[in-house]
């Protein structure tokens, strides 16, 4: 096993470097996937999306506007119960994943009641990052990700 | 040898990983997540020790008395406690039971007693519910009434609810919801069988017709 350990080490380091070079400068470098809206019963809903960051340094996701929605909060899920936060970290050289059961992002006195297959326009606001606008698809109201229906 | 053996599928797993977390951000097919689904296991839990139906006399939609044991005795019947200010699972929850309803037959669907009880009386009026359920399925039936009542009741079924309060740092009002759905066979009326929030509409779909005749999924 002793012996494993030091390749193994280097094999890791070189793997990381070629992954994610070009990222000394230090700086967070967003970018959003999977992102959807299932169908609001209500006059609420909430979204799913993942923030990934290419970058060496973190930054952290403070708001989150839309013209749909009277507010939009970020929502952690504790337990059986949400709870409103302030900001959630997005790691360097990693993700900040929204989904159902976990965090999630409310919106609460919507506008209109967006359908299956419209879309809805959202504005994430970061620390230290630009503002990253986003269009989040409406997907029927028992989507699920993982079966991609 | 063996231990060789794993460590090199662990380290090729981390190489894998660390390249695709580095990847383009386009990771809509997203491969890492499904590999850590799991989908061999059944959805179902079946109890050894069936529940028994608690004893909840509340008020529906309608703004009528509804005794649960009465109204639903002899009957295949899903349970679930939320509140309608939930905008992720308690939709998704109610959503999949109603999608997975509608592929059963006409008279599946007549037997069939689907019951959301709210675990947030106070915002969720009589009407309040009516206008949600209607939303989804508008057979669902919707209890509110009496916290201690609805508690009491969701207790006995091993759920744990406690009632809508303010966060003491941003002042939201938080409430709290089930993580299960609860199945009671038409034969004993016993609850027998558990869901939790994982729970597919293709889950529900491939149970339903057994748990209309109240045999096991």
């Amino acid at each position: 096993m002793r012996h494993l350990l030091v390749p193994a080490a280097v094999i890791a380091g070189a793997l990381a470097l070629a992954g994610c070079g070009g990222s000394d400068d230090a700086r967070a470098e967003l970018s959003v996937s999977s992102s959807y809206i299932p169908q609001p019963v209500s006059g609420m809903a909430a979204g799913f999306l993942t923030i990934a960051n290419k970058g060496g340094a973190k930054d952290e996701l403070t708001s989150v506007t839309s013209d749909t929605a009277g507010s939009v909060t970020v929502h952690e899920t504790v337990g059986q119960s949400m709870q409103e936060v302030k900001s959630l970290d997005v790691p360097a050289h990693g993700q900040l994943v929204f989904k159902s059961g976990g965090n999630h992002l409310m919106f609460e006195n919507l506008k209109r009641k967006p359908k299956q297959g419209e879309k809805v326009t959202v504005e994430l606001h970061f620390a230290k990052s630009d503002p990253l606008k986003v269009e989040m698809p409406v997907k029927s109201a028992t989507y699920n990700p993982a079966t991609g229906h | 040898m063996r231990k060789k053996t794993f460590a090199a599928a662990a380290l090729l797993a981390a190489a894998t990983l660390t390249l695709s977390a580095c990847g383009s951000g386009d990771d809509s097919n997203s491969p890492v997540a499904v590999v850590s689904e799991d989908t061999s296991q059944k959805a179902a839990t079946i109890l050894d020790k069936p529940f028994e139906k608690p004893d909840l006399v509340l008020t529906d939609t309608k703004g009528k008395k509804y005794d649960f044991r009465k109204e639903t005795a002899g009957r295949p019947t899903l349970v679930y406690f939320g509140y309608t200010h939930c905008p992720d699972i308690c939709p998704l929850t109610m959503n999949n039971l109603a999608v997975a309803k509608k592929q059963l037959s006409k008279a599946e669907q007549a037997k069939l007693r689907v019951v959301f009880v709210t675990t947030d009386p106070a915002r969720d009026t009589s009407s309040e519910l009516g206008k949600w359920l209607k939303g989804i399925d508008p057979r669902f039936v919707g209890l509110t009434g009496d916290f201690a009542t609805i508690q009491a009741g969701a207790r006995t079924l091993g759920i744990s609810i406690e009632p809508t309060h303010k966060d003491k740092k941003t002042g939201k009002t938080v409430s709290v919801h089930g993580t299960q759905v609860i199945a009671f066979s038409p034969k004993t009326d016993g609850g027998y069988v558990l869901y939790g929030e994982d729970a597919t509409v293709d889950d529900y779909t491939k149970d339903l017709p057994k748990l209309i005749k109240g045999e096991n999924p």
